[in-house]
């Protein structure tokens, strides 16, 4: 059983705290959604989970060993980079690094793990194709099959579906579904309340480095939430099979005041 | 396997121009007399031995070492910066190694005992380095790396301009201005002896770095995140090249462009992989300076052009036509 735990997580850049002492626990088979505003703190939160930024506090896997870091937990970076026209099947299979002593060939289980993460992102057709040289939205899925080849219990990503056709965004969170549901734990940044709302076991919303929401997608996303954290109205609905949320349009500062008063 | 054949053919090619610089020269000299004169058997005429084994053997090995460093270096700065532009002489060791050498010439000190000259050359790159490491060094990001070097390039550069200046009279000035232009005649083992050892402690720096370079085509934080040690990489990196390139400028100058080059040409030939790249450029670079050492003894047999001369000479115009031939490819 791999948790995720932090404890008191908090960090300082620059002389500013950009996040807030974070106490958050997350349990195998939860999809976790990180939701906020731009500049709300959700890349901050899981780089510093991962220990890749200096912070205060503890998180279960900076005690952890690098390569017993890097077993545990995959990370998948927003910004998406691809140095050399390496071929998409060689991008996937860096995510053995951890799995591989060094100069060793990929072993069976490599391959087999590099095979699925191919296909449970739908770049097998063009594994033998130069990555640098694909679309955006095709990298992003090559880059998402690497961190998935890490075979990791805990799986940190960051915006993973910005850029992506709306068939290949169900696709993505349809496989951290899958990831949670097979006993590992997601933790995913989402701009796309809808996908959020419908995917996501649980939901943080964060606000200006503290996070002022956490539960199930209905309990936070409610119409004041929106409006006083995002100044947003939406649509919100109960579908049969989940929540529909879709963003409507700005709430001017003023309404809101008003609204309160 | 196009890898291993990759890397038999470049292993092949270096044998042959190393064998094929022992056996060209102004004294010409007989395939089997070379070959005897080189093992010192006897029989040889002494003068042939001489020739075999004072003047041609270093000079082979030379060519041979130095060129395995810079194509080495090239690769692994290329690959750490994840920037095709970058070559051994971005982090400033190469002009300070020249530096270091142009004093020696300028004081007289280099007139004064044999190894003087790479002395205080490696002098100059351990100076750099220390320089390096303390506006570089621990924590500090890429880009901080790339300006310092620029920043110590730019310095030797300008104290070796001040020495030219300032140089007592013309044939010392002269004499800097060749030795700036990097060649391989006349060196002894006593350079070999000097610069390899050096040379061999950067190739283990470098040959080991392959994983982690490979993991940083993903970025620096995707590399973290798979578990490698960036800040030990760096640290490599900039102790390897120096090492290397700093015995290669010691004993031969400042030669360019085989850094910048040989991993580019390389590169599509190993499928763009930054380790399988160390190995092949090293074999690369060895290769293209055996070449380029051998043509310099052809082309100008009177008046040997000066090596550095012909491997910018030639490598600048091969690169635009790669740059070029990249234009078109992508276009």
């Amino acid at each position: 059983m791999t948790r995720l735990v932090l404890e008191g997580l908090s960090v300082v850049l620059a002389g500013r705290r950009v996040l807030e002492p974070v106490d958050l626990t997350v349990a195998p088979g939860e999809c976790v959604g990180l939701i906020g505003p731009n500049g709300a703190g959700k890349s901050t939160l899981m780089r510093a989970a991962l220990g890749l930024l200096a912070a205060e506090g503890r998180s279960s896997l900076t005690t952890l060993p690098r390569r017993e870091r890097a077993r545990r937990a995959a990370w998948l970076p927003q910004a998406r980079e691809i140095a050399w026209g390496m071929c998409v099947e060689e991008i996937v299979a860096l995510g053995r690094t951890p799995h591989r002593l060094p100069g060793a060939p990929l072993s069976a289980a490599d391959r087999d793990a590099v095979t699925h993460a191919m296909a449970a992102t739908d770049v097998t057709a063009f594994a033998a194709r130069d990555a640098t040289r694909l679309s955006g939205g095709e990298q992003a899925r090559v880059l998402l099959a690497r961190a998935l080849a890490q075979e990791a219990p805990i799986l940190l990503a960051d915006e993973p579906v910005a850029g992506l056709d709306p068939a290949h965004q169900i696709a993505a969170m349809e496989v951290f579904a899958a990831h949670a549901g097979a006993g590992g734990l997601v933790v995913t940044a989402l701009h796309d309340l809808g996908l959020a709302a419908r995917w996501c076991t649980r939901l943080l919303l964060l606000d200006a480095g503290r996070i002022v929401a956490d539960g199930p997608p209905a309990a936070v996303l409610t119409q004041e939430r929106l409006a006083t954290v995002y100044g947003i109205e939406a649509h919100i609905a109960e579908a049969g099979d989940g929540l529909i949320v879709q963003p409507l349009t700005r709430v001017a500062a003023r309404e809101i005041t008003e609204g309160a008063a | 396997m196009a890898y291993r054949r990759l890397i038999a053919g470049l292993t092949a090619l270096v044998i042959v121009l190393f064998g094929a610089s022992l056996l060209i020269g102004p004294a010409a000299i007989g395939l089997g007399e070379s070959l005897a004169a080189l093992l010192g058997l006897s029989g040889s005429a002494e003068a042939t031995i001489l020739v075999m084994q004072e003047i041609r053997l270093p000079r082979a090995i030379l060519g041979l070492t130095i060129g395995a460093s810079l194509g080495l270096s090239g690769a692994a700065l290329q690959g750490y910066l994840r920037n095709p532009l970058a070559e051994p002489g971005l982090i400033g060791v190469s002009a300070s190694a020249a530096l270091g050498a142009v004093l020696a010439i300028y004081t007289g000190l280099s007139a004064a005992f044999p190894l003087a000259l790479p002395l205080s050359a490696l002098a100059g790159a351990v100076v750099a380095v220390m320089l390096l490491l303390a506006l570089a060094g621990r924590g500090a990001d890429t880009l901080t790396l790339i300006l310092a070097g620029v920043a110590l390039s730019a310095l030797a550069g300008a104290l070796t301009s001040l020495a030219l200046n300032l140089s007592p009279n013309p044939f010392a000035a002269l004499e800097i201005v060749f030795w700036l232009l990097g060649a391989l005649t006349d060196r002894s083992m006593l350079h070999v002896v000097l610069a390899v050892p050096f040379m061999a402690v950067g190739w283990l720096l470098l040959a080991g770095l392959g994983r982690g370079l490979d993991a940083l085509a993903l970025g620096e934080e995707a590399a973290a995140s798979l578990g490698v040690r960036l800040d030990w990489l760096r640290l490599a990196v900039v102790l390897g090249t120096a090492a290397s390139v700093g015995a290669a400028t010691a004993v031969a100058g400042a030669i360019g462009f085989v850094g910048l080059v040989v991993p580019h040409l390389l590169r599509p030939l190993v499928g763009g992989r930054p380790s399988r790249l160390l190995l092949a450029s090293a074999l690369g670079g060895a290769a293209m300076l055996l070449a380029a050492d051998i043509a310099v003894r052809i082309v100008t047999p009177g008046q040997e052009l000066k090596l550095g001369v012909l491997t910018a000479l030639v490598g600048a115009p091969f690169f635009l036509w790669l740059i070029l031939n990249r234009r078109r490819s992508l276009a």
